[in-house]
């Protein structure tokens, strides 16, 4: 065997433009996150760990068989709802909602597992009934996104359970859904919008209304927000340099490593390097679509396509969040964020999504 | 697998979503570019002001000294722990957890609230001030605690003498909203952003502007938490300056301790410059109580005190001068060639007006023989009765003005009282009624509606000292104030010859047979004096005024003037006992104390 060959063996079912793309924001990322923690060396190390242990499961999940992906689907997701449940009762508070559970050497949030297993759930039970596909099994595949929305909402936190609902409803809307349901049930939301206003929490409404006008309220819910874009506004063009951002050094910007990590970016590399983080960020989004048409089966289309929204809805609600056109609702930025259950989730995910293209034949029919 | 799904729903659905997000991203994209390059001038400006704060500097108040260097008024390095009213949530709880590094007690919440509702300016307001030096170690070593507690160094004024000269010293607060609108109409409010306190009486007041200083202000860095990373720009404060007084502290201190627990005041001048040597007011109060904002209990003790210690008597308390006007009624009569010796009167210890009223002498059975200069010498009623009908009112209220009665002494201290030369016009306007002639008569003897402060008396007797002279009393040394002021009295413009008769009568006063005759026997210097006694209350007709018998606060006051030595005068004296009886027994004695002082010790 050449060399040649030993890299064809181990590289053989990575897709080498995503995977360049992801290496490629994963360094840009690191390199953001020594600034946007402050210098702060532990930090940066366990950042370095979780993006090694997440390209592990990454490598993994995308040479597993196809087939393990499938069998497990239900089982990742009973095991994620289970640990949801009991995040609800025994999870650690932190910023007033439950999100963590204490394994000891790290803290796992069961939320961002659901942001596999649901998708994976999802396809595995559309291919399932992939012959007759008709309301009753859309209301199921409802019934499976609403129990877990309902968890993450209850814990509370917003931003994951909106997520999780929006790329459960894509697979739906995927899968088929009439599109004459579709236009009746927006509808109907709109109607009832006022209800489900009453019954959000006051922070969640002030966060809300913040966003109309953050500076209504510069000192409570809109401080973030505030904080945020004059950071990224004071990046101008070409930034104030790697390690020079104010608003991060001084301490201005809240929550720098994790929500509003690319507002330290937008700070330190300016409009320039904004532009190039969300190109490589097009790229690899429509990469993944790219590669979810050429896919054969429906669990596999499904799946990958359920998988790269959710990703990327996070992605834009988060960069949106940092630019102050959409809510403060705590949703990291994918890649680029401090936070272990984050990272590992989103790299396996674009494991997933590799190994489902890989395959794409193999499960056909 | 359905052939018509494949192609035209999932491909058309994948396609709608894919061509949402790139929408999105390029909404993103925009987003930016209106943020980062747009409005990059506007956000930039944010950051800035985020980052940059102006403080202003509080300059160091000038201290003061009395005319021998000693320090009267001083700053001390004080640690105060300052909190920003609005950025506290609960004040309980933040005292709660102060508690357990530095003692916060009950009056360091009222003066923070009494502060904080009558905060005008301050951006921070004290919780606790004074800290010791175990309070400072404690609370630094738990500061990280108090992200929104401050520990403030300033330079605190401190009153090392206590009460000792309160009156002229005067005092500094914290400045009130009255404060600031008259500061914002002078244009002095940008100099006081700093600044917390300002002068409210005395030379405090006074000097206010040359011991402020000019306030300087820095540019900082600050973080998120306001904590200062550093100092970009720095203006320092000009500091203001030091005053030195006329005062001389050791006098001051004798004069007061003379007083004992009697009310009174006393100035103590030079008269060859009107430089103030001691300025008693009785009694005193400590002017530390004020520099943080009185608390009320001890402002009511102060303002509900029958005995006034607030009332500055030196210049604010007004008297009848009694007997002590008599030199000064014969200096009118001398100018207007009556009563010149050897003119002589005999004093039968009466004196008739139109032989219906009669008018006492204080002596039953009367002086005999009496000159002008033994008028003076042994006070002699019936001699000035007569003097003061033949001159009229108007004559002698001119001299009496000449010497300052009725007029302000122009002392460089606020708020000071002209008195009172009553004449027919006033008493029309103020009573309705006509002027009798027994009123021009008892004001000969100092009775009656005439009313003199003891600064009046001590610069009045100065110019007898210098007759000639026109100074001012002023209580700042070198005053720039004296030379604008110049002339505020006339010399009096009299001959030295007659001149020497009224000053031979004062000598006499405390010789054998004068009414201080006891106060003269152990000096070595001469002292002209006179003595005077102030009725408090009027007697009914037929009563006699017997001493012991009157209860304290109707008892008379006791008044005594003098100057010495005689021949080469350095000093001028006028005390004020408030129910004092006689003038020579207890205002005397006191005189005679600082004339020692001045003219034997030492020092001189």
């Amino acid at each position: 065997m050449n060399l040649n060959t030993i890299q064809n063996y181990i590289f053989h079912k990575l897709d080498r433009p995503l995977f360049g793309a992801l290496i490629l924001i994963l360094i840009i990322g690191l390199i953001n996150l020594i600034s946007a923690n402050h210098q702060d060396i532990s930090n940066t190390i366990s950042h370095i760990v979780n993006i090694i242990i997440g390209i592990i499961f990454l490598y993994v999940t995308c040479n597993i068989q196809t087939r393990t992906i499938l069998v497990f689907a239900p089982w990742t997701y009973s095991i994620g709802i289970f640990l949801l449940i009991y995040v609800n009762l025994f999870g650690i508070e932190s910023h007033g909602a439950q999100r963590w559970i204490n394994l000891g050497i790290f803290n796992l949030q069961p939320s961002e597992i659901l942001k596999i297993s649901l998708p994976l759930m999802l396809a595995w039970f559309y291919q399932k009934c992939a012959s007759k596909i008709n309301y009753r099994v859309h209301f199921i595949a409802g019934l499976l996104i609403f129990l877990p929305f309902y968890l993450v909402t209850t814990q509370p936190d917003l931003g994951t359970s909106l997520l999780i609902l929006f790329g459960g409803l894509t697979i739906i809307f995927l899968a088929g859904l009439p599109t004459k349901f579709i236009i009746s049930s927006f509808i109907g939301l709109l109607i009832s919008s006022p209800f489900i206003w009453n019954s959000l929490l006051n922070y969640q409404k002030e966060r809300i209304l913040s966003l109309i006008d953050p500076f209504s309220d510069p000192y409570g819910a809109g401080y973030h927000s505030i904080q945020s874009m004059i950071a990224v506004g004071h990046g101008g063009i070409f930034g104030r340099g790697w390690l020079n951002g104010e608003q991060t050094n001084l301490r201005f910007l809240p929550e720098t490593t994790t929500d509003f990590v690319f507002s330290v970016f937008s700070e330190e590399f300016g409009f320039f390097g904004v532009l190039a983080i969300i190109s490589i960020y097009i790229f690899m989004f429509y990469r993944c679509m790219w590669m979810v048409s050429k896919m054969q089966d429906t669990f596999s289309r499904l799946a990958a396509a359920g998988l790269t929204i959710s990703l990327f809805v996070s992605l834009i609600v988060n960069i949106g969040m940092i630019s102050g056109i959409l809510p403060v609702v705590g949703v990291p930025l994918p890649f680029f964020s401090y936070g272990g259950s984050s990272m590992v989730v989103s790299l396996i995910s674009i494991g997933i999504i590799m190994n489902l293209y890989s395959n794409k034949s193999l499960i056909a029919n | 697998m359905d052939k018509y799904y494949i192609k035209f729903i999932l491909r058309n659905r994948l396609n709608f979503i894919t061509y949402c997000f790139l929408i999105f991203f390029l909404l993103l994209i925009l987003r930016f570019f209106y943020i980062q390059i747009l409005q990059n001038n506007y956000y930039s400006t944010q950051a800035l002001n985020n980052i940059i704060k102006i403080v202003p500097i509080e300059p160091a108040r000038g201290l003061i000294f009395d005319r021998n260097n000693t320090i009267i008024a001083d700053n001390k390095l004080s640690y105060s722990l300052e909190v920003i009213p609005e950025k506290i949530e609960n004040l309980s709880v933040l005292i709660n957890k102060l508690s357990n590094v530095v003692t916060i007690d009950n009056s360091d919440i009222i003066k923070y609230k009494r502060i904080l509702s009558k905060n005008q300016f301050s951006h921070t307001i004290p919780i606790k001030s004074n800290l010791t030096n175990e309070e400072l170690a404690e609370f630094s070593t738990h500061s990280y605690q108090f992200p929104n507690v401050e520990l403030k160094e300033t330079l605190k004024r401190s009153y090392p003498h206590g009460a000792l000269g309160v009156h002229y010293l005067g005092y500094i607060n914290r400045i009130s909203k009255k404060d600031l609108i008259i500061l914002e109409k002078e244009h002095k409010k940008k100099n006081y952003i700093g600044t917390d306190h300002i002068g409210k009486a005395g030379v405090e007041f006074q000097y206010e502007n040359e011991l402020h200083g000019v306030s300087g202000y820095k540019h900082i860095e600050v973080n998120s938490m306001g904590k200062t990373l550093r100092t970009i720009k720095n203006f320092p404060a000009k500091e203001g300056r030091n005053i030195h007084l006329t005062i001389d502290l050791t006098m001051q201190k004798i004069a007061e301790k003379e007083f004992k627990n009697k009310k009174g005041a006393l100035v103590a001048m030079d008269p060859n410059n009107g430089e103030i040597l001691a300025y008693v007011s009785m009694p005193n109060y400590d002017p530390s109580l004020f520099i943080d904002g009185i608390n009320h209990k001890s402002w009511n003790k102060l303002n509900k005190s029958k005995d006034k210690p607030l009332l500055d008597r030196a210049i604010n308390g007004l008297y009848p001068p009694g007997s002590t006007l008599k030199p000064f009624v014969a200096v009118a009569g001398l100018k207007n060639q009556l009563r010149m010796p050897p003119f002589k009167i005999n004093d039968p210890g009466y004196f008739y007006i139109n032989n219906s009223r009669r008018f006492n002498d204080w002596k039953i059975g009367g002086h005999g023989e009496v000159d002008i200069i033994k008028a003076i010498s042994v006070s002699c009623d019936t001699f000035f009765y007569g003097l003061a009908i033949e001159l009229g009112i108007p004559k002698l209220n001119k001299t009496l003005a000449d010497f300052g009665f009725g007029i302000k002494t122009g002392v460089d201290l606020p708020n000071e009282k002209p008195g009172l030369l009553a004449d027919a016009k006033w008493k029309k306007k103020k009573y309705k009624k006509k002027w009798y002639v027994g009123e021009t008569a008892i004001t000969g003897i100092g009775q009656g509606y005439t009313q003199v402060t003891p600064m009046q008396l001590a610069l009045a007797t100065s110019k007898i000292a210098f007759p000639n002279k026109s100074i001012i009393p002023h209580i700042k040394l070198n005053s720039q104030h004296l030379k604008q002021n110049t002339g505020l009295t006339p010399p009096i413009n009299i001959s030295d010859q007659t001149i020497e008769w009224v000053k031979k009568g004062m000598e006499n006063v405390t010789e054998d047979g004068g009414t201080a005759a006891f106060i003269g026997k152990t000096t070595a210097y001469k002292i002209a004096a006179k003595t005077g006694t102030a009725q408090v209350f009027g007697l009914k007709k037929g009563e006699v005024y017997d001493e012991k018998k009157v209860p304290d606060h109707l008892k008379d006051h006791a008044l005594f003037i003098a100057y010495a030595p005689a021949k080469n005068p350095k000093i001028t004296v006028a005390v004020i006992v408030e129910n004092g009886g006689h003038g020579g027994s207890t205002a005397g004695p006191i005189a005679k104390k600082i004339f020692d002082y001045y003219l034997t010790s030492g020092s001189r």
